[in-house]
């Protein structure tokens, strides 16, 4: 089957330069919330900037998720979740007070402590590779992403954490559990290492 | 560990890309994209692009060209995004929330505000809560007056009562998310940045800052890197003037031991 | 249409700029370079020589660096410096676009002669040349692309293929605009390249046309270098022009007295100069004539408004030469036609085409007219 990514759109965030860098790896692409988009697609990418309850609220809106839990967990599709997109994964959110969130990886979404160092943490940083996994293959030694956030996914399980990273504190910066991928970083924004990582993605 | 980055400005007036020295002499460099394309090849860590038109229309003068004369900033804005596989901060003549939203929408990843800022600080606030602060940038041009670094609004020409500190604070607590500095003493002077502007500002605020205004050479980037607690340095004409300039810099920095990305290069599409 | 107070360039001249004063950008960086006190001079010409002595450090070729050369004016210049003046030892290169005037030819053969350089002369294959010539004309209204695209490739690519890591060019050749000043030492660069000798065009976008089909084997040496290969080898290109001062009329009187060099025998008959392009007769010819057509100014113009800077003319002398050059239709035309086989009325309806409507329009007799340089008083 020909290899065809849905990047689901809810409205948030900037999923143009999603879209540019995948096609530039595969040529089927599409920015969709559609049902039927999200059965046909082979991969599903959820990118998203900006608050987690504003987030949350346009995803329940406007995302099909009774198709979309089905897609994921009885079809076994693999899923991307960017920044947010990753975020959203977890039990609560706790950014503007407290929100839902999918639920789909246990933890909790809290304000990332930085220290005296200023926030959001904003530029490239070091991913420290913690366990193998399918998206992080053919990397150089703990190889730089570009990241934008003030806020972490403390992932409660640690067998979901299979990358980190250090600001001040270490977080979890890349989870992975069957076929459910999530990163903190952009790797749209991220120039050859984020090429490579999408491209794993797709060989999936 | 974090990088400091290392971030090239591209100047947009009236459709042509151009150096600026000084605030008030131009010199056209070519199209909206071109340069944008070099700076992602070089894997610059982001690129900060400046729509510094005053009045007029965006109009490369000629259609004999490979590419598209582009006469409207959305549609070079969808170009630039296309180039660069880095993140895109994009400032200039930004006025409403519908501006910034035609603008993330285009590709832009964060956008800089200066003088609607100094107009209406509340207009920070509300872009803040509808896009996230991440990606609000507020963009202070400040000018040695009295031994004080005056924040300078409408393009660097009039004094407001604010000093440059005092008013990142403020933005701030507005709900900025980083900060571009930019000296206007040292302008196009390449003879360095002005390190106690740049400390002044860094210490007053929490959030991200970017320091600007001075670079001539490599050297002046380590210094800033050195002496001030900035996350980033910005410069716009000394990456015009030789081939490779971003790697250039980035390997003079490495080598150097500053904790910076080490150079590479990038295929763009 | 509004023009520089100083000198003949319109506000259309090619990525220009003219200030809130009336004055052109290049005009402006033309004043930021007389400000260059002796000084001053002595200085760019250290920083010349330090970036010499670096680079023949990490040399390990046995030239010491390349010079793009045509055979002309500013070619012997640039030799005279590097051979004669720091006796270095440079490989000479040359890029032959097959539309060498007599004395051009003269002029180009002669350099190996006259100064201790080895001389390397490249051309493309004749029928790719001709059919470069149609297809670009027809494309981009410029039959000489290909010169273009020759001279700012085939340089570098030798500098890759045998480890040179320095090129000396003159003059900041499509910097007429004025894009950059004495202090940002600006150098060669793919982008100035791509953008302004090529207009954005590359070899991929001349192949299988199929009026004039090419393969990319028919332009090799139309491939700029990866930044991988240009940095290995740390190639660097470098304007003479921003350690000397540039004075090309000054130049001519040196050459010829030096070594012999040779202006054209006949009068151009777009220009006042007769010392300028013969390596191509195109160039104040037809090629030049096309850039008229476009947008309104020739030749005579580009020099008229460089010597008015250089203080050899007044303005009303350079508008005079403006009204006089820069509309005449070449006779090379002619040669151009029978050279790649097209029929006038052909070139005619293509070269038409071209015409910038923010130029040109058409009266109500259905004739082409534009405002003029003379016309400013009225």
């Amino acid at each position: 089957m020909t290899t065809n990514v849905c990047i689901l759109d809810y409205g948030s965030g900037n999923v143009r330069s999603v879209y540019n860098m995948m096609s530039q790896i595969v040529s089927q692409v599409t920015i969709s919330n559609a049902a039927q988009d999200v059965r046909s697609a082979t991969h599903l990418i959820l990118p998203g900037v900006g608050a987690f309850g504003a987030s949350m609220e346009k995803i329940q809106k406007k995302l099909p998720l009774k198709v979309l839990k089905e897609e994921i967990f009885t079809k076994k599709k693999p899923f991307l979740g960017i920044c947010v997109g990753m975020q959203v994964l977890a039990e609560t959110g706790h950014e503007f007070g407290e929100h839902k969130g999918l639920g789909w990886i246990e933890g909790t979404v809290r304000k990332l402590n930085s220290g005296n160092l200023p926030l959001p943490h904003m530029g490239w940083n070091e991913v420290t590779i913690q366990k193998q996994s399918p998206i992080l293959k053919r990397f150089p030694h703990n190889p730089d992403f570009y990241f934008v956030h003030s806020y972490v996914f403390e992932v409660k399980h640690d067998k979901d954490i299979v990358g980190t990273t250090l600001y001040h504190e270490n977080f979890c910066s890349v989870l992975f559990r069957g076929n459910i991928f999530g990163v903190q970083f952009h790797p749209e924004k991220s120039q050859k290492v984020g090429k490579i990582l999408l491209e794993n993605f797709i060989h999936i | 560990m974090k990088k400091k980055r290392l971030i090239p400005i591209v100047l947009l007036r009236n459709g042509w890309v151009v150096q600026s020295k000084g605030f008030h002499e131009y010199k056209n460099l070519g199209n909206p994209f071109m340069s944008v394309k070099r700076l992602s090849e070089w894997a610059s860590d982001e690129l900060i692009y400046l729509d510094i038109t005053r009045d007029g229309e965006y109009d490369l003068r000629r259609d004999d060209l490979r590419d598209p004369n582009r006469h409207d900033i959305l549609e070079i804005i969808e170009d630039v995004s296309k180039m660069a596989c880095m993140p895109i901060t994009f400032g200039g003549r930004i006025r409403t929330i519908q501006d910034i939203e035609k603008r993330l929408f285009r590709g832009a990843d964060k956008i800089s505000i200066n003088t609607q800022a100094l107009r209406e600080p509340s207009f920070i606030t509300n872009a803040a809560k509808e896009f996230g602060a991440q990606c609000i940038v507020v963009s202070i041009d400040a000018k040695l007056e009295n031994g004080k670094y005056i924040v300078m609004a409408e393009g660097g020409k009039v004094p407001t009562k604010y000093e440059a500190s005092e008013w990142a604070k403020i933005v701030e607590n507005y709900g900025a998310g980083e900060i571009l500095i930019n000296s206007i003493d040292r302008d196009g002077k390449k003879s360095g940045f002005e390190i106690p502007l740049l400390c002044s500002v860094a210490d007053a605020v929490h959030i991200p800052v970017i320091g600007c205004g001075g670079a001539g050479a490599w050297e002046h980037f380590g210094e800033v890197f050195d002496e001030t607690r900035v996350d980033a340095v910005a410069a716009a004409n000394i990456f015009q003037h030789v081939d490779q300039s971003v790697h250039l810099a980035k390997k003079y920095l490495y080598d150097h031991n500053y904790p910076v990305r080490p150079p590479e290069f990038f295929e763009v599409s | 249409m509004t023009y520089c107070k100083r000198c003949v360039y319109p506000q259309i001249t090619v990525n220009l700029n003219l200030d809130e004063d009336g004055i052109c950008s290049s005009c402006r960086s033309f004043e930021k370079f007389e400000k260059l006190t002796p000084g001053y001079w002595v200085e760019r010409k250290k920083r010349f020589e330090k970036i010499i002595k670096e680079t023949s450090q990490k040399n390990t070729s046995n030239y010491d660096c390349i010079i793009p050369v045509s055979g002309g004016k500013d070619s012997y210049f640039q030799a005279h410096k590097i051979a004669t003046e720091y006796g270095l030892k440079p490989l000479l290169v040359t890029y032959h676009g097959n539309n060498y005037l007599p004395e051009g030819d003269y002029d180009r053969d002669r350099m190996r002669h006259v100064f201790n350089a080895d001389h390397l002369v490249f051309g493309p294959s004749v029928e790719v040349l001709k059919k470069l010539n149609r297809l670009c004309f027809r494309k981009m209204g410029d039959m000489n692309w290909h010169a273009h695209c020759g001279i700012s490739t085939y340089a570098i690519q030798i500098a890759v293929k045998f480890n040179i890591p320095l090129i000396i060019w003159g003059e900041v050749i499509w910097d007429t605009a004025g894009m950059f000043d004495p202090e940002d030492f600006v150098e060669f660069s793919a982008r100035l390249r791509h953008e302004h000798a090529l207009r954005g065009y590359e070899w991929s976008d001349l192949i299988n046309d199929p009026r004039d089909p090419l393969t990319e084997k028919d332009l090799l040496w139309a491939k700029y270098p990866s930044d991988e290969e240009i940095i290995k080898v740390g190639v660097r290109g470098l304007y003479i022009g921003n350690f000397f001062k540039w004075d090309p009329n000054a130049h001519t009187k040196l050459v010829k007295k030096l070594y012999g060099w040779k202006e054209s025998k006949k009068p151009f008959e777009r220009t006042y100069r007769r010392m300028s392009n013969l390596d191509d007769r195109y160039e104040n010819g037809l090629h030049d004539y096309l850039k008229y057509l476009k947008f309104g100014y020739g030749r005579a113009s580009d020099h008229a408004s460089k010597d008015i800077r250089l203080g050899y003319m007044n303005r009303k002398t350079g508008v005079e030469m403006v009204k006089k050059y820069d509309h005449v239709i070449p006779s090379d035309l002619y040669y151009w036609l029978n050279y790649v086989g097209m029929k006038e009325k052909e070139f005619w309806k293509i070269a038409n085409s071209f015409r910038d409507p923010r130029v040109w329009r058409k009266n109500k007799k259905g004739e082409w007219e534009k405002d003029n340089i003379w016309d400013e008083e009225k």
